[in-house]
């Protein structure tokens, strides 16, 4: 049994490939400055960013970071089987890293329904245009990661594929760097500001 | 599965709840604000190090992603 090679050590070869990287930097950078935003709206208006805060559900939060982070690991699981060659158990992976993601996907829709069934919409004040911007980003990079995640297991599992090791690890980063803006998300919206 | 990996999974689960228990237990404080940010700090370099493999990366994006991270806590901290 072949295991793929690829020398990472090159700077132009970063796990997932240059241009990922690329996206995710730029993520991180456009979240990262919402987040500073954020930060600096709550020091003007402390009671306000308090009392908004005590609306969000911790546990929820807490949950969907566990679904994401349990979802990267069978993701890290599936590239690795990849590179052994071993389709199959990697496919099985990627399922358990769909479901992860799906259940992320269903909490947040209960956590977004009750928050519109108190009222507490992007109008209610701008602690909450801040979480619905935010969280509804987000969201809208984990949806597309599934859509990725579904087309990558696919094409890795037809009888002829031409997916490859570098596909698999871009698909593999763009999920993983929806963990890393929830790490960033979570803390700062649902626990300390 | 690769055993740095499971290990590297309980970590982070058990970071998750150490943080949740930090924040349910304290009025947020200062000392928890910065123990809430650098647990979280942890757990990114974790995922991008371990899960996305960065560690076996050219040190150019070990070292970016470092400082990226560092810039963005440290001005959510001094803003805040």
């Amino acid at each position: 049994m072949t295991t793929l090679k690829i020398d990472y050590k090159n700077i132009y070869y970063p796990p997932g490939g240059i241009l990922m990287w690329i996206i995710i930097f730029l993520e991180l950078i456009t979240f990262g400055m919402a987040l500073v935003a954020f930060s600096f709206y709550a020091s003007e208006q402390p009671e306000l960013f308090h009392h908004s805060r005590l609306h969000l559900n911790t546990t929820f939060g807490a949950v969907n970071t566990v679904f994401l982070l349990t979802s990267g690991f069978f993701m890290a699981n599936a590239v690795l089987e990849f590179k052994e060659n071993n389709r199959n158990k990697s496919s099985l992976y990627f399922k358990l890293a769909m479901l992860g993601g799906l259940l992320f996907l269903i909490l947040k829709s209960v956590e977004y329904y009750q928050k519109l069934e108190a009222g507490l919409t992007p109008e209610t004040n701008v602690f909450f245009a801040f979480y619905w911007l935010l969280t509804a980003f987000h969201l809208i990079h984990v949806i597309m990661g599934l859509v990725i995640l579904v087309w990558t297991n696919y094409g890795m599992m037809r009888k002829i594929s031409d997916t490859s090791i570098e596909d698999v690890e871009a698909c593999a980063a763009f999920w993983h760097m929806c963990d890393l803006i929830w790490l960033l998300l979570f803390p700062v919206l649902y626990l300390i500001l | 599965m690769k055993k740095s990996l499971v290990i590297t999974y309980g970590t982070l689960i058990l970071l998750t709840w150490t943080t949740a228990l930090i924040s349910a237990s304290n009025a947020i404080s200062e000392i928890t604000f910065f123990l809430i940010m650098g647990i979280s700090a942890i757990k990114f370099l974790m995922v991008a190090f371990q899960f996305m493999e960065l560690k076996k990366a050219n040190p150019f994006w070990k070292t970016s992603l470092s400082i990226a991270l560092a810039l963005i806590i440290l001005l959510i901290v001094f803003v805040g």
